[in-house]
């Protein structure tokens, strides 16, 4: 029995192949692009209807919750990345609201695509780029190398090793605790199948991922502003 | 397999660590919110940040379990 729970858990672990594009040979494409795709139409028509009929002199319930989403959004990334703050808040709100449905997605039954290493790397990696792409733009070539050399140039070395293992703890950490509570629920539902999986789901499933998907867009953010905000 | 196996379990050690480590970061952000309520928003984002520094440790941990439970 054990055996077998072994089997299909290794193979629940695996990232599935959804269906296969047949040019140049076959070009596979995994369930984690085909569930993104879901979470494209959802947002993208979510934003058309949401945004409709938006009004300056009556707002409707909608909208003001809307506007306060982000006002929310735009006050944090102010406080955090200073005077530059306007081009990176879109970015960051668009990652916050990718992560967190796939987060959440487990839920419909649908494999969460943060599940996959995969996404986690492409979304780090960008994140990445981000970091010290802002960096150079704000502080000129000259400006954005010298910043490694701060707070004095005896930390250049771990400056520099930061570049790498900034990404590799971003990737690392949202993989890794979606596929930690991916695991556990697996068991859970194996040894208990009935009313347990259900109250840890709210846990591991809801909570877990919106946690998940602060500290993403957080640390994201909290790296951004080290490296654009002027000393005052 | 079973040296696999010890070898997993001694991975997962890391997370005592993080444990303790975000244990008494928390117990110190909530003496901090105590002495101080109105700075509590820049306490929660400090808070934030070390945890989820502090969780990275057992993450690496789990994630090296993993890779010698299923490929080594």
């Amino acid at each position: 029995m054990l055996e077998s729970f072994k089997e299909s858990l290794v193979s629940a672990l695996g990232n599935k192949t959804a269906f296969t594009i047949p040019v140049l040979g076959g070009i596979p494409v995994a369930d984690s692009v085909v569930v993104t795709w879901i979470i494209m139409a959802l947002l993208a028509a979510l934003s058309l209807l949401l945004t409709r009929k938006l009004s300056v002199r009556s707002p409707g319930k909608v909208q003001t919750a809307l506007e306060w989403a982000v006002q929310l959004l735009n006050d944090f990334v102010r406080s955090n990345l200073g005077a530059h703050w306007r081009p990176f808040a879109p970015w960051l709100g668009t990652v916050a609201l990718y992560i967190g449905l796939s987060n959440l997605i487990g839920i419909l039954g649908l494999t969460p695509p943060t599940k996959d290493i995969s996404v986690t790397a492409a979304l780090a990696i960008m994140s990445m780029l981000l970091i010290y792409g802002a960096q150079f733009r704000y502080n000129g070539l000259l400006g954005g190398l010298k910043k490694f050399a701060e707070p004095m140039p005896l930390l250049l070395p771990i400056n520099l090793m930061e570049v790498a293992i900034r990404p590799l703890a971003l990737c690392m950490r949202l993989f890794g605790n979606i596929l930690g509570a991916f695991i556990i629920m697996e068991m859970l539902k194996f040894l208990v199948p009935v009313i347990l999986p259900a109250v840890f789901s709210i846990y591991f499933d809801l909570f877990d991922g919106l946690i998940q998907t602060v500290v993403f867009v957080f640390l994201t953010t909290l790296f951004t502003g080290e490296g654009i905000q002027e000393e005052t | 397999m079973t040296l696999g196996i010890i070898a997993a379990g001694i991975a997962v050690f890391t997370g005592i660590g993080a444990g303790i480590g975000i244990g008494f970061a928390t117990g110190k952000a909530s003496e901090a919110i105590a002495r101080q309520p109105e700075a509590s928003g820049k306490i929660n984002s400090a808070l934030l940040l070390g945890c989820a520094l502090a969780e990275g440790t057992a993450i690496f941990g789990f994630i090296t379990a993993l890779l010698i439970l299923f490929m080594g």
